[in-house]
């Protein structure tokens, strides 16, 4: 009874809080460092809930070319990033749910959402969405080995099998420090395009010719407007709080999640920094930019070969 | 005993159906004759394999036969029941779907009896081929096979490019034969017997000529399954064959190699490190080529043909797992790397025939395979849509679907760490990272083939005209093609959230193999009592299970979770949907746009190919405008082709200005790099020899 107690109070209670509020005010934080940084005074912190709000209440409008791939589509974009979201500690603490190899699921699970998302877009028959969806089905097949040379390189190094316990830094000595940058360079690179942010797509843009992620959407409108944003803010959240659990020791308690939700409002505070600072990379350098996170993980995994200690045998 | 005679019966229920199809007046009957004694053989295949599979007790049998042959064994083991419990039944709908398929030649007048009988010919083989233990009888079921897929591959043999895929098929298949004889004729001088077992006991003594033997044997069945680079014949028959044909080639007739494969693995002793390292490296080059090839397919036939090209080579990445730990003593390896390439096999089955249906729907409907010219299909064939959709999405190994759970075993087999060493294990997860690569490829391969042939609106003019409607539901509607589709996917469905239903039939296989990697092998060695061996085997099968079990159990139950989600969203959504307003899609300003427009196949692609241009040559035609005022039509076409297959013609057709080019191309005056480089390759090569004598 006290462990199903303990249970409900850490794990269960935290992280839900965590996912149903940080999501809203990481992109609100982006938003208001972005605006303080261009002088001016920016919308409320939780101005993403009050658009989704708005958003849920309206009637979408259908393009007359679309089938009901393209309605369902958003939803099961949002399915997708609530599933992922199961796996990661959002509040410090454990994750939701975890077991051996989840992150193999995280990731396939990420590619449903995506394909969703393109399949969406391409119903539309538009050209700028079909341009969309092939940049994110391209991007996203140089990305996907990045994030399993990272994950395979911290689950060599620490021995662990599960997401949320192979995140957890354990640097004690040169080579294991190697593995732990190189992992979060990594997925540093995976967040950013995985969640649409700068170097690779801006979120602002107006052009669509320039767009990846936000042209997919062009034509939704509603309820699965909300339902598309709302789950790419909680991709987004996700992301951070993988790099913040990369980041920050374990502690328990309340001081965990203190540490654990300020260092993801810290992310989100660089990020919006970062996205006042420098302009989107050329579309036709962005493969480029990505075997960057290919290096950063084959060298996370050659620094886990000269990790000296204890193999970390599955039984 | 009974279990045999049902077994054998089957063959002459099956040559019966066959002799009734060709001698049988009207197309009905004959597709009847076929269909009902396809149906009989399956249900007494069946019949007898169900006890192997519940007790994992092989079948055996003895004929006598006249000299010089003396007696002919058959024996279905875990391994012949799974391939035989699922390929006579995919083969009868196989049959079903040819009905409806085939029709616009019925109504013609052509005579469908010798078509029909060859598909029962087929499921003759399969009998043979995973039941016979003597390599003669192997050899000729095999070749029935073959031959039996070239005559349905040219069915439209009045077209040259369909008879040149044929001859194309049949020589290559002929090649592989040729060396699976000379594998045999090796055993054979060696043994004194066509019989397996004695050859087990010959390979089981670790003799010298092992590797020459494997090596034959694994070239004789790369072919068979079309293994990149022996899978030149395979895009070309694939797209000429009518869909059944294909479909059956590519999901059921093509694992016979595979299975090959896997016998002689058995047969043999406790495999070397070499050969799991060899197999896992083949598997991940056909993986790798063969999803790059997918995704710029135009063809949608050509396209599932490469396919299989890539879904053979993750099996063997999973059986080169199995192999190393079977090698290294760590039974984990063998049951996840085993278990994950059987189901991914099953998986791929299932869903390649039924993409294979749902593309020769679409072939029927709109006379077009075309990403190019395709488009907007949903509306038109909305059930096939709706296959194709779940097919491909277990193609891309997406949960909660059938074809992810074989992955993720994969997956934790190369991710497991359970390697002696840590260089290996660091392979093992780069072999991960291939894994990752192929997989997210093979997505965007499978929503550029559905969302350019289904979503949006045609791309060609003259498909877009709706006169055909009543026309398409004769196909989409009709219930010999929309059966064989709709049992596959929920075939599909049901492993993807039930995995226990595949696992079923791949246990007992699996637990041949872990009997033999896993402590069976200690104790087989240690030269144990029979009581003692046998108790290990048991214990090593029950290992299996609790493994196999741990492993898939927390996942499975997510797959559920997601599932569950998603029904409960696609009926939320379902109910709302006539209540939002119509309009036009959005044209960011630009108010004519038409439907050539859209993206299509190349530009979807184009930006990965570009990436990829070494492997991935294109042959472009063009003729481009060139003056202000244009005098003539000017067209461009581009189209992707097969990189080993154009190499080998080249070499073929131009042998002497290949050597000439060749020779021409070396420099006079060697530079500094070339020469420093030739030293390097030379000194390396000789190490490794040095290294291996």
């Amino acid at each position: 009874m006290d462990q199903v107690r303990a249970y409900l109070t850490s794990q269960l209670l935290g992280n839900l809080a965590a996912l149903l509020v940080m999501p809203i005010l990481v992109v609100g934080v982006i938003q208001r460092v972005k605006a303080r940084w261009a002088g001016r005074k920016g919308p409320p912190l939780m101005q993403l809930g009050y658009d989704l709000w708005r958003l849920a209440r309206k009637r979408s409008v259908l393009s007359t070319t679309t089938t009901a791939v393209f309605q369902l589509a958003p939803y099961v974009v949002l399915v997708t990033a609530l599933g992922s979201a199961c796996l990661v500690p959002l509040a410090g603490g454990p994750a939701l749910a975890s077991f051996r190899f989840d992150f193999v699921w995280f990731a396939y699970v990420w590619g449903l959402g995506r394909v969703a998302l393109i399949l969406g877009a391409l119903d539309t028959g538009s050209a700028f969405e079909g341009m969309g969806a092939s940049r994110e089905a391209t991007f996203s097949a140089i990305l996907e080995p990045a994030l399993f040379l990272a994950a395979g390189a911290l689950s060599l190094a620490s021995g662990e099998r599960e997401l949320s316990l192979l995140l957890v830094p354990q640097v004690a000595g040169g080579a294991a420090l190697v593995v732990w940058a190189g992992a979060l360079v990594a997925l540093v690179i995976v967040v950013q395009v995985e969640a649409a942010r700068m170097p690779i797509d801006d979120p602002t843009t107006h052009l669509e010719l320039t767009m990846i992620h936000e042209v997919m959407v062009l034509d939704h409108s509603g309820r699965e407007l909300a339902a598309v944003q709302w789950a790419s803010a909680i991709k987004l959240y996700v992301g951070l709080s993988v790099l913040a659990t990369l980041m920050h020791p374990r502690t328990p308690g309340l001081p965990g999640v203190a540490l654990h939700l300020g260092l993801c409002l810290a992310l989100a505070a660089a990020l919006g920094l970062s996205e006042s600072l420098i302009a989107r990379l050329k579309l036709r350098t962005i493969p480029q930019y990505l075997v960057v996170a290919l290096s950063a993980g084959a060298v996370a995994l050659l620094a886990a070969l000269a990790m000296a200690g204890r193999l970390g045998i599955l039984r | 005993m009974v279990s045999s005679v049902l077994l054998l019966a089957s063959i002459p229920v099956l040559l019966l159906g066959c002799g009734l199809a060709i001698g049988l007046r009207s197309n009905a009957t004959r597709a009847a004759a076929a269909i009902v004694s396809q149906a009989v053989a399956s249900l007494l295949v069946l019949l007898a394999v169900v006890p192997v599979l519940t007790s994992g007790q092989a079948l055996e049998v003895l004929w006598p036969w006249p000299a010089p042959i003396d007696r002919i064994a058959f024996r279905v083991d875990g391994l012949g029941a799974f391939f035989l419990a699922w390929s006579l039944p995919m083969t009868l709908l196989g049959t079903v779907y040819a009905v409806g398929y085939l029709r616009p030649y019925f109504v013609a007048g052509r005579n469908g009896g010798p078509h029909f009988a060859l598909l029962n010919m087929t499921s003759v083989a399969f009998v043979l081929i995973y039941s016979a233990q003597n390599a003669l009888v192997f050899l000729l079921a095999w070749e029935i096979a073959a031959v039996a897929a070239w005559l349905l591959v040219i069915w439209d043999y009045r077209s040259q490019k369909i008879r040149f895929a044929g001859f194309n098929y049949l020589v290559s298949t002929h090649v592989g034969l040729f060396v699976l004889v000379a594998a045999f004729m090796l055993l054979h001088s060696k043994t004194g017997s066509m019989d397996f077992a004695d050859f087990g006991v010959f390979l089981g003594g670790d003799p010298p000529s092992l590797g020459t033997i494997y090596l034959l044997l694994g070239l004789a069945f790369a072919l068979k399954s079309a293994f990149f680079p022996f899978h030149t014949w395979l895009p070309r028959a694939h797209a000429a064959a009518p869909a059944h044909v294909s479909a059956l080639m590519s999901g059921v007739i093509h694992k016979a190699g595979l299975f090959g494969f896997l016998r002689f693995c058995l047969l043999g002793p406790t495999p070397q490190e070499w050969l799991g390292w060899s197999v896992l490296v083949f598997g991940a080059a056909s993986a790798g080529f063969g999803v790059l090839y997918t995704a710029v397919q135009r063809d949608l036939k050509r396209l599932l043909g490469y396919s299989s090209t890539e879904n053979v080579g993750i099996a063997a990445m999973a059986f080169g797992v199995g192999l190393l730990g079977w090698s290294w003593h760590q039974p984990i390896l063998v049951v996840l790397g085993f278990g994950g390439g059987l189901l991914h096999v099953l998986g791929h089955a299932l869903f390649k025939c039924a993409l294979f249906y749902a593309a020769g729907t679409i072939q029927r409907a709109t006379h077009a395979v075309d990403l190019e010219r395709l488009g907007g299909l949903a509306r038109r064939l909305p059930r096939t849509a709706v296959f194709f959709a779940l097919a491909g999405l277990s193609m891309a190994a997406l949960p909660p679907l059938g074809g992810f759970l074989g992955e993720f075993l994969i997956y934790a087999g190369l991710l497991s760490g359970a390697a002696p060493s840590r260089e290996a294990d660091v392979v093992l997860v780069g072999a991960a990272a291939g894994l990752a690569f192929v997989g997210a490829v093979g997505a965007l391969s499978v929503v550029r083939a559905f969302g350019l042939a289904f979503l949006g609106t045609p791309r060609d003019a003259g498909l877009a005209n709706l006169q055909h409607t009543a026309h398409d539901a004769e196909y989409d509607g009709s219930w010999a093609m929309s059966l064989p589709m709709a049992a596959h996917t929920a075939a599909i469905v049901a492993i993807g959230v039930w995995p226990d239903l595949a696992l079923m039939i791949v246990q007992p296989a699996l637990d041949l193999f872990s009997r033999h990697g896993g402590s069976g092998v200690a104790a087989g060695a240690s030269a144990a009592g029979a009581a003692s061996a046998a108790g290990a085997a048991g214990a090593a099968a029950a290992a299996t299970v609790d493994t196999l079990a741990a492993q898939l159990g927390p996942v499975t139950w997510a797959c559920r979770a997601l599932a569950l989600s998603l029904a409960v969203v696609l009926a939320l959504t379902w109910r709302r949907r006539a209540l939002s307003r119509r309009s036009v899609t959005w044209g960011c300003g630009y108010t004519a746009a038409t439907a050539r427009m859209q993206y299509t196949g190349s530009s979807f692609s184009a930006q990965l190919s570009s990436l990829f241009r070494p492997v991935l040559p294109v042959m472009t035609r063009e003729h481009l405008p060139s003056e202000p005022f244009p005098q003539h039509a000017s067209h461009l076409a581009t189209h992707h082709v097969d990189a080993v297959e154009r190499r080998i013609y080249e070499v073929l057709g131009q042998g002497e200005e290949f050597v000439q080019d060749t020779s021409d191309r070396i420099p006079e005056q060697p530079r500094f790099a070339f020469a420093a480089g030739l030293i390097a390759v030379v000194v390396v090569a000789l190490i490794a020899l040095g290294e291996g004598l």
